[in-house]
């Protein structure tokens, strides 16, 4: 072999994948991308990196990026290639039109957590400011929002309490509905490596993950639990702290309310949570319950790590508030090495969730009916705002469906593929005059929009991104945007179309606007992570550069003292019967990511060509299945096929797939129920049946035939 | 505790991982340096800004003493201890640069060199020919007649990178980084001696091994036998998509 090409020059950026958020030196050779490697200095990965980050990059120079913006004045016609200028006035003529006739609040804005944070910022300010109402929402909706509402009712912030170095002085690991040897793999080898120097692992998922058992590394407690009693077993676990007083007393009474904590002593103390009660109905041995609380609550260090496997159920918001509680139950909380820590699943999810793309909320989660709040925005801005709260993305779409919401600014989503119920998005699509698309690829949505702003991929912006630590960290820009614009500029571009004079020079300077709005972002610049590379919020004048551990001391609530929730377990309404025998849960593999736009685009798909069904060789034995028989997989909600793999993984009863590709539709299947507190829907269990047939028929089993027009964004996006 | 992770500097390799320990004072080729107990002679010889050559080492992995490129003289010891391997003490004087040294250490890089093709000396920019430029090594004394892994296949099989046996030096930075920093051990060792071979897995392809494919190995690798496919013209068309 000759050696290899020196790359010239490199870039030092943060990955767009996954929550971990790695440091990455992009190289280039002659103007192009020739290698990504770990960046020693990144404070999340410390030099390392995953298959995703480190390989699968190349997705930005696919043929079918779009390269010139397109519109259209009936999504019936052919897309129209045109100039920047013509696409923004364009948009700014179709939104003034539709507001004068049709009011203020017919139109809306939904951003994405693959934005950086400057252009989530500028998304919300643009529905704020520019459109003159709140009707702004983000995708955080449908995967970690019962995070934000859990944890801010018990410990005060919906974000990690930790850092991710965090776990090596942890004593114990408990992972809930999180596998992040797949998932967050970088952190995963993080947790390997604790696990390896003698701490203890409890796994409480209904499969056995990779993260259960592998090489030198295994779960001292695996609670396989049936999908749909998250809650139930937390409460159980519970239920064994307080009946056997493992809880920390000093903790509880020094930093937490104490008369709730009676409460909640009473309520999973009582006889109904007891392991078991419990543990028939969660599929689990009521031994290895009191094993599991007696590991948490004997520590000395214990952390939670969990990730959608909690949150996505229509009790995801009580079981993130059991975390909580169990938490400030065993005084887990407030020092290094313990914790509750959400698994975050896309780059920005965090940033999406803190910056204001919310109706109700500006960045920092404070209220638009407040006035205080209300008029430091308006000072900076100049505008008068709507102290009404505005539409949640699912109300926007009733309201399209219903003829009163008529257009939507969507940067970087894909409602049509990933909201639950796609007839009602897709007539809700239809309804609306003018949709404008931002975006690298053309998708399901774009079926629907009439303008469509084409975006630019990370490797070609400046902005920072926020990982599920709380870091703060740059996306430096190292090629020149394909399409000529970076995606924030784009966004400024159409404000000054709608006639909203503001310039920036570089995003810098809207982070800069983030800080001096926003108290978590107070002390962070550009300028300060040059300096010290990443930063975690709270940054401000205690911590000017940035706080590891959150609840040293007190929790950011008003009394300063933690919360603990009744978090009484109710089953879903979604239950196997005779029809619908088997519960079917859904989960992400290594080498692809979500639905699949960036990396299948990669030759990561040659590690996962296709979702296939993982069953138990009980359930298979039953119907005649053998591994790789094609199966038809259908629920009360729809049906799709494809092939079987016979399991050790998932136990009797229970089906799991991966929902990475186009063509498996594993989400035309799941449950349209959700979340109670947050609408967050509920992806991880559903009533199956699972029939053998002979196969789809050839001309369905293709893929992402024709550019972009099968290549989804997210179902489930963290 | 954390320093191992957090010790790490982008452009400088300590050769082994930094550590948290208290103060000890040594001199390196009579600069005083202090750097913390369970600290290297090799790391406290980087930080005196007396680096020793290595190939073995490097500072996210814990030493291993393989390479014997390493060496240094320490007063009060016999022989010639690795530096990786040897820890600090309070009062320690060490020699990174005699004659006798220099000639030890040619005579490793040579017999390494050995089985390394020649015509792949010049134009290469890996960790084995920088330091095969600083020690002012530009010969193949040895020449290419001897028993040698020159015609052993490349495997290709991984889309993103390669593992072309000629070139490895059997250091086990791979090995080591496979299971410490990625944690998955999927890469080690088969044979003795000159038989002595990586494999992945039950010597598989690496596409075909419990290989994740996290880069790690070659991140780590110091002559380019692990490699990434993308940094050639030509023969290595990179990232061609698999669908679409």
């Amino acid at each position: 072999m000759p050696n290899p090409l020196k790359p010239e020059r490199s870039v030092v950026t943060t990955c767009a994948y996954c929550g971990v958020g790695c440091g990455f030196k992009a190289e280039t050779r002659g103007g192009k991308i020739v290698r990504m490697t770990p960046w020693k200095e990144g404070k999340a990965n410390h030099g390392h990196s995953c298959i995703k980050g480190r390989f699968a990059y190349d997705y930005y120079n696919a043929p079918d990026r779009v390269r010139t913006p397109l519109i259209r004045l009936s999504i019936n016609d052919p897309w129209k290639p045109v100039s920047w200028q013509e696409a923004f006035d364009y948009a700014a003529s179709e939104f003034k039109r539709i507001q004068a006739k049709y009011g203020v609040k017919s139109v809306g804005a939904v951003s994405s957590s693959r934005c950086t944070n400057e252009e989530i910022f500028l998304t919300q300010k643009f529905a704020r400011a520019v459109l003159g109402n709140n009707n702004i929402d983000n995708c955080a909706r449908i995967c970690h929002s019962p995070t934000q509402f859990g944890l801010t009712n018990t410990i005060g912030a919906g974000a990690a309490s930790q850092h991710f170095d965090s776990i090596l002085q942890a004593d114990v690991v408990m992972v809930v509905g999180a596998n992040p040897t797949e998932g967050h793999p970088v952190f995963g080898s993080l947790m390997k490596r604790r696990i390896r120097q003698g701490a203890k692992l409890i796994v409480i998922d209904p499969r056995k993950t990779e993260t259960v058992e592998s090489a030198h590394c295994k779960a001292d407690v695996h609670l396989a639990i049936r999908p749909g009693t998250n809650v139930a077993i937390l409460d159980s676990i519970a239920h064994v702290v307080v009946r056997e007083k493992l809880y920390n007393e000093a903790f509880v009474h020094a930093r937490c309310e104490v008369n709730e904590f009676e409460n909640w002593k009473a309520l999973v103390g009582s006889d109904k949570y007891a392991p078991e009660v419990i543990g028939p109905l969660a599929g689990v041995d009521p031994d290895d319950i009191r094993k599991a609380a007696r590991i948490y609550a004997g520590g000395p260090n214990s952390a939670i790590y969990y990730g959608l496997g909690v949150t996505e159920h229509s009790q995801g918001s009580t079981g993130v508030m059991c975390l909580g509680n169990l938490g400030l139950s065993c005084g887990m909380l407030g020092r290094e090495g313990v914790g509750v820590n959400p698994l975050r699943g896309q780059g920005n999810v965090q940033g999406g969730s803190c910056l204001g793309s919310w109706p109700h909320v500006f960045s920092g989660y404070r209220f638009v009916t407040d006035y205080a709040t209300r008029s430091s925005f308006e000072a900076e801005w100049g505008v008068t705002l709507d102290a009404e709260p505005g539409l949640r993305l699912p109300n926007m779409l009733d309201a399209a469906v219903a003829g009163s919401f008529k257009g939507m600014y969507i940067m970087g989503e894909d409602p049509v593929q990933s909201d639950p119920n796609q007839h009602h998005v897709i007539a809700a699509m239809k309804n609306m005059e003018c949709v404008v698309l931002h975006d690298l690829f053309l998708n399901e949505t774009s079926k629907y929009a009439h303008i469509f702003f084409p975006g630019s991929s990370s490797l070609e912006k400046d902005g920072t991104f926020t990982n599920a630590e709380r870091r703060v960290s740059r996306v430096r820009k190292v090629i020149e945007p394909l399409a000529g614009l970076q995606d924030w500029e784009i966004t400024v571009k159409l404000m000054n179309a709608m006639g909203y004079n503001v310039t920036y020079n570089n995003p810098g300077e809207v982070l800069d606007e983030i800080a001096r709005l926003s108290p978590n972002y107070r002390g962070i610049s550009f300028a300060l992570i040059d300096r010290v590379g990443s930063a975690q919020w709270p940054c401000n004048e205690d911590a000017p550069e940035g706080t590891e551990v959150l609840h040293i001391g007190k929790f950011p609530r008003a009394n300063g003292l933690g919360a603990f929730m009744l978090t009484e377990y109710v089953p879903t309404a979604e239950r196997a019967n005779d029809k619908y025998p088997l519960l079917l849960t859904t989960g992400r593999i290594l080498s692809q990511y979500n639905v699949g736009t960036q990396t299948r685009r990669t030759p990561n798909s040659m590690w996962h060509p296709e979702d296939v069904l993982e069953i138990n060789e009980q359930d298979a034995m039953s119907r005649g299945l053998k591994s790789g028989d094609w199966v038809k997989l259908s629920s009360r909600f729809g049906q799709t096929e494809l092939r079987a793999k016979i399991s050790e993984r998932v136990n009797p009863g229970v089906v799991y797939t991966t929902f990475h590709h186009a063509k498996s539709k594993a989400n035309a299947v799941t449950s349209d129920l959700s979340d109670w507190a947050t609408n967050c829907p509920e992806y991880k269990v559903t009533a199956v049946d699972v029939v053998r047939t002979n196969g789809p028929a050839a001309d369905s089993v293709q893929e992402a035939e024709g550019p972009g027009i099968e290549e989804l964004e997210p179902a489930e996006c963290a | 505790m954390w320093s191992e992770l957090r010790g790490l500097k982008d452009e400088i390799d300590f050769g082994t991982p930094p550590r948290d320990g208290s103060p000890v004072t040594l001199d390196v080729d009579d600069v005083t340096v202090t750097v913390p107990a369970g600290s290297s002679v090799m790391l406290a010889a980087a930080k005196a800004g007396r680096a020793v050559p290595k190939l073995c080492a490097t500072d996210m992995l814990e030493p291993f003493g393989s390479c014997r490129v390493c060496l240094v003289e320490i007063e009060g010891r016999g022989g010639f201890p690795a530096s990786c391997t040897t820890p600090v003490v309070e009062g320690m004087k060490v020699k990174t640069q005699t004659e006798t040294l220099k000639r030890l250490r040619k005579g490793v890089l040579e017999l390494y060199l050995s089985d390394f093709p020649e015509s792949e000396m010049a134009d290469g920019w890996s960790e084995l020919h920088e330091t095969l430029k600083a020690e002012g090594i530009a010969s193949h004394p040895y020449g290419n007649g001897g028993a040698n892994h020159f015609d052993a296949p490349v495997d290709a099989s991984n889309p993103y990178f390669l593992f072309d046996p000629a070139k490895c030096i059997v250091c086990s930075r791979c090995v080591r980084a496979c299971g410490e920093v990625q944690g998955t051990f999927a890469i080690t060792i088969a044979g003795r001696s000159f038989e002595s071979k990586v494999v992945a897995s039950q010597d598989q392809s690496f596409f075909e091994s419990e290989c994740v494919s996290c880069g790690a190995c070659v991140q780590t690798c110091p002559s380019h036998a692990l490699v990434e496919k993308s940094l050639f013209e030509g023969e290595y068309k990179h990232a061609e998509p698999a669908e679409a």
